[in-house]
């Protein structure tokens, strides 16, 4: 049986034949695209029903968010959001909320919806936006309903008496310069540790984290995904995680496919030697399912976290001269990159910083010169801060490029106040000269780092809008085609899929992600705020409400 | 019941990939001289020797626990927390915590802070033969910079190799083949410095004090102060500015060694640092000129 797709437009992202009004699909194949009237071979002799529900909509490649992480966002899905920045999810757009009047309206709604002993968990408290917290602030809010209130770095969190009495913090054994202030109810660095050990049961109770892979699958739908990337599989157990998402992320009623990329530090973990990587790697392979894949991918590390500002820079560095930090010690990253280089794998590595690109480069120099390899895929995720002269590197050395462009929109503007200054603020994620050297380029989300929205990334990536509405680093800007390349094709390659989808042409899967309004001629201005009408997975429509 | 919280002291084996951690904690573990109740965390497995270890103390109260690199926000629970969590209601009465390479002390110290513990000693090791050279790399030359000041006592590993390393700094330093650096390490307070002692049940415990000297003194009352130096003094060494020219001082036990300083006087830091096992002996030095 054959469905034959009418819309307004196809936007194919097939350079060929980039617009049509017609696709073909049998078996969840696309087997035509073009006008109706190329359809008519096909259907001579073939029974087919003609899908028109999409005959005023557009239909685009299925979008594609090649770095996120399933299993930290069903931590954080489960508990309630207070932002200063839009989110836009499945069970209502969460407003942003900017003073501390606002939040601690927001947290006392929160607080009476819940039930007397259920506890409360909100994600997103942010001290430059909603002012000081503390356990007393709480109280004065959510009296003694246990509330912990997280902070958006994920790096410290506020509780009240009653929520430190629920998970047994024991005020007697806290003392000065434990990075814990027992008076304010504040977890922070070393501390925070302390915490999340007694918050455990509650966030990682098996019941919760399905909750929050479920949620996860929602969300992942909402944004109009039908191909996401894992990029740290096993980040918190193998077998516990692999077992959870078959559970959850394969199935009918699921409507994408993840690329799995294992996490290489742990895969390695407990002393065993990096060359025996691949053989570990290798043996992943047995687990994949239709939906679920891993493929000879690995994700390794280089630098510390943007948000926290341990990204590595660079001469001149911080402002206030601190320095980032080592996520791997130089040489052990040498030896992993070694080991998956000659075993032929695509290796994806972590980097914020410009000098940790420089040494993941340096590190591809030698790897080049040990062993030439064409089309290895080499991928640098996240691309924070990056020179012009880096940019020719990356291209000379056939490397491709994942950004979190998000950076741009929530931190250009206080990092160049508290960080770095304005000249490289503006300049992260310096998309436009990648584009401009042709190197394969994509965008992600690194959720929960940004929200899983690629019309959002897609939106910051072509208009370079930071939070308070400055237009940073104007000539970085990407046109909307090459945003839209980013988000669909692009981001195919890196997660090396791109001969099953990322662009709509016979022989390719039927993934397609169907908006009310064109993101190629609209106002860029608009693009996050194009509804998606629904997503069709492998010839499977999946309406969005 | 109520029960007095023991807090356990938690000593840092710091230092840069290949500063030769993993040697000296291996020979803690075969010395026999590692107190019983001891746990080792140490980063990786890597080249530990587990079993060799279990076998050789026979002990359920000795444990080596392998932690992988993390961080709370990227991995929820992470490995050391998990670790300090399950050794607080042990048996254990101390901590050797072995650090990534590429960890600052300062950084590190914050995690010994968790319930249950306090920081006991940042020890780095530095090695004789790459070190200098490992201080211009662009990637770690500031870490490694960076780890040797935040260190409350060295051990310098491989000075066979090199037997002229030389590290132009005023902070306590031993030589990790030294007959007592096992037991300099583990008896080795952070706030040995500050003359007093910390309330802890380990001993020995070592004192540290500097000695510097802003005008010259005669080389013969250098001599004669380092002579009258209490027995409990263990080590002394660095550089003094004497009227016969900058001496170097290298005093372990009761032998001592004089040596003009013949390398350019600019880039030499004056003054003695002194390491004894009495903090009443060490209090007791009156050297001001």
């Amino acid at each position: 049986m054959l469905t034959l797709y009418k819309a307004r437009s196809v936007i194919t992202m097939n350079e060929s034949m980039p617009r049509a009004t017609a696709v073909l699909v049998r078996d969840g194949m696309i087997v035509e695209v073009g006008e109706p009237e190329h359809m008519e071979p096909w259907l001579r002799h073939q029974e087919y029903v003609v899908e028109d529900q999409f005959v005023e909509k557009v239909i685009c490649p299925g979008f594609i968010d090649p770095h996120l992480h399933p299993s930290m966002a069903a931590v954080l899905l489960p508990m309630e959001f207070i932002t200063a920045m839009r989110w836009k999810l499945p069970w209502g757009e969460v407003e942003p909320v900017t003073d501390a009047e606002g939040f601690d309206r927001r947290m006392g709604a929160l607080s009476t919806k819940k039930s007397v002993d259920e506890p409360l968990f909100i994600w997103g408290y942010h001290q430059l936006w909603h002012g000081p917290m503390s356990r007393a602030r709480i109280e004065d809010i959510a009296g003694d309903k246990p509330t912990v209130v997280w902070h958006r770095s994920f790096h410290e969190l506020y509780m009240n008496a009653a929520a430190m009495d629920m998970v047994g913090v024991v005020a007697a054994e806290i003392k000065p310069g434990m990075q814990i202030d027992i008076e304010r109810g504040w977890f922070f660095e070393g501390g925070l540790g302390y915490a999340i050990n007694r918050l455990n049961p509650w966030i990682l109770a098996p019941d919760k984290y399905a909750a929050g892979l479920q949620r996860l699958k929602q969300v992942v739908h909402h944004g109009g995904h039908t191909t996401i990337g894992d990029l740290a599989t096993g980040m918190f157990n193998f077998s516990a995680e692999a077992e959870a998402l078959s559970q959850h992320l394969e199935g009918d009623d699921v409507p994408f496919r993840t690329r799995l990329v294992a996490h290489g530090t742990v895969l390695t973990k407990g002393g065993v030697p990096p060359q025996q990587g691949p053989e570990l790697a290798e043996a992943l392979l047995q687990r994949n399912s239709h939906r679920l894949h891993f493929g000879r991918h690995i994700k390794l590390f280089s630098d510390g976290a943007f948000f926290s500002q341990l990204a590595q820079l660079q001469e001149p560095g911080y402002i206030d001269g601190h320095h980032g930090e080592w996520l791997t010690t130089p040489e052990i990253l040498e030896q992993h990159i070694r080991s998956y280089w000659h075993a032929g794998y695509q290796i994806h590595v972590h980097v914020t910083g410009d000098l940790g690109l420089q040494l993941t480069l340096d590190i591809l120099q030698k790897m080049q010169e040990e062993k030439p390899r064409f089309n290895h895929g080499f991928t640098l995720e996240h691309f924070g801060f990056s020179t012009p002269e880096q940019i020719r590197q990356i291209q000379a050395l056939g490397a491709q490029v994942s950004a979190n462009v998000y950076y741009l929109h929530e931190l250009s503007d206080s990092y160049t106040q508290n960080g770095i200054g304005y000249e490289r603020a503006s300049q992260m994620a310096r998309l436009g000269s990648c584009f401009r050297a042709g190197i394969n380029t994509t965008v992600h989300s690194d959720f929960t780092m940004a929200p899983a929205e690629p019309l959002n990334s897609m939106w910051v990536a072509v208009n370079r809008i930071n939070h308070v509405g400055d237009v940073m680093g104007a000539t970085e800007a990407i046109t909307p085609q090459q945003a839209l390349q980013a988000i669909t094709l692009n981001a195919a390659h890196v997660i090396g899929m791109a001969d099953i989808t990322g662009s709509i042409r016979a022989g390719k899967r039927a993934d397609f992600t169907v908006l009310d309004e064109d993101p190629l001629t609209c106002d860029p201005l608009d693009l996050r705020n194009i509804n998606i009408y629904a997503t069709v997975f492998e010839g499977k429509v999946f309406p969005l409400a | 019941m109520t029960k007095m919280i023991t807090e356990k002291p938690i000593t840092l084996i710091g230092g840069y990939l290949g500063a030769g951690k993993t040697t000296f904690i291996n020979r803690l573990l075969n010395s026999g001289g590692l107190p019983s109740r001891t746990a080792v965390l140490v980063n990786d497995f890597g080249d530990i020797n587990v079993d060799e270890q279990l076998i050789r103390s026979g002990s359920k109260s000795d444990q080596v626990i392998g932690l992988a690199n993390g961080c709370v926000c990227c991995s929820i629970a992470d490995d050391l927390t998990s670790a300090l969590e399950v050794l607080k209601s042990s048996a254990i009465e101390r901590v050797l915590l072995e650090c990534s390479g590429v960890a600052e002390p300062h950084r590190a110290r914050v995690q010994c802070h968790y319930p249950g513990y306090y920081p006991h000693a940042s020890v780095v090791l530095v090695d004789a033969l790459n070190h200098q050279q490992r201080c211009k790399d662009k990637y770690v030359g500031t870490l490694v910079a960076a780890q040797v000041q935040q260190a409350d006592l060295i051990v310098i590993s491989k000075s066979a190799l090199n037997p002229d390393f030389c590290l132009q700094t005023l902070q306590p330093t031993i030589d990790a083949d030294d007959q007592d650096a096992m037991e300099v390490v583990l008896g080795w307070g952070s706030d040995a410095n500050h003359g007093h002692s910390i309330p802890t049940n380990l001993a020995p415990s070592f004192f540290t004090q500097t000695w510097q000297s802003r005008l010259p003194v005669s080389l013969a009352d250098l001599t004669q102060r380092l002579e009258d130096l209490p027995g409990s003094v263990q080590r002394v060494k660095g550089l003094v500015a004497t009227d016969a020219g900058i001496i170097e001082v290298q005093r372990v036990g009761t032998d001592t060694q004089l040596t003009p300083w013949t390398q350019p006087p600019h880039t030499a830091q004056l003054g003695l640092v002194i390491i004894a096992s009495a903090a009443d002996d060490l209090a007791s030095i009156d050297w001001a000129s």
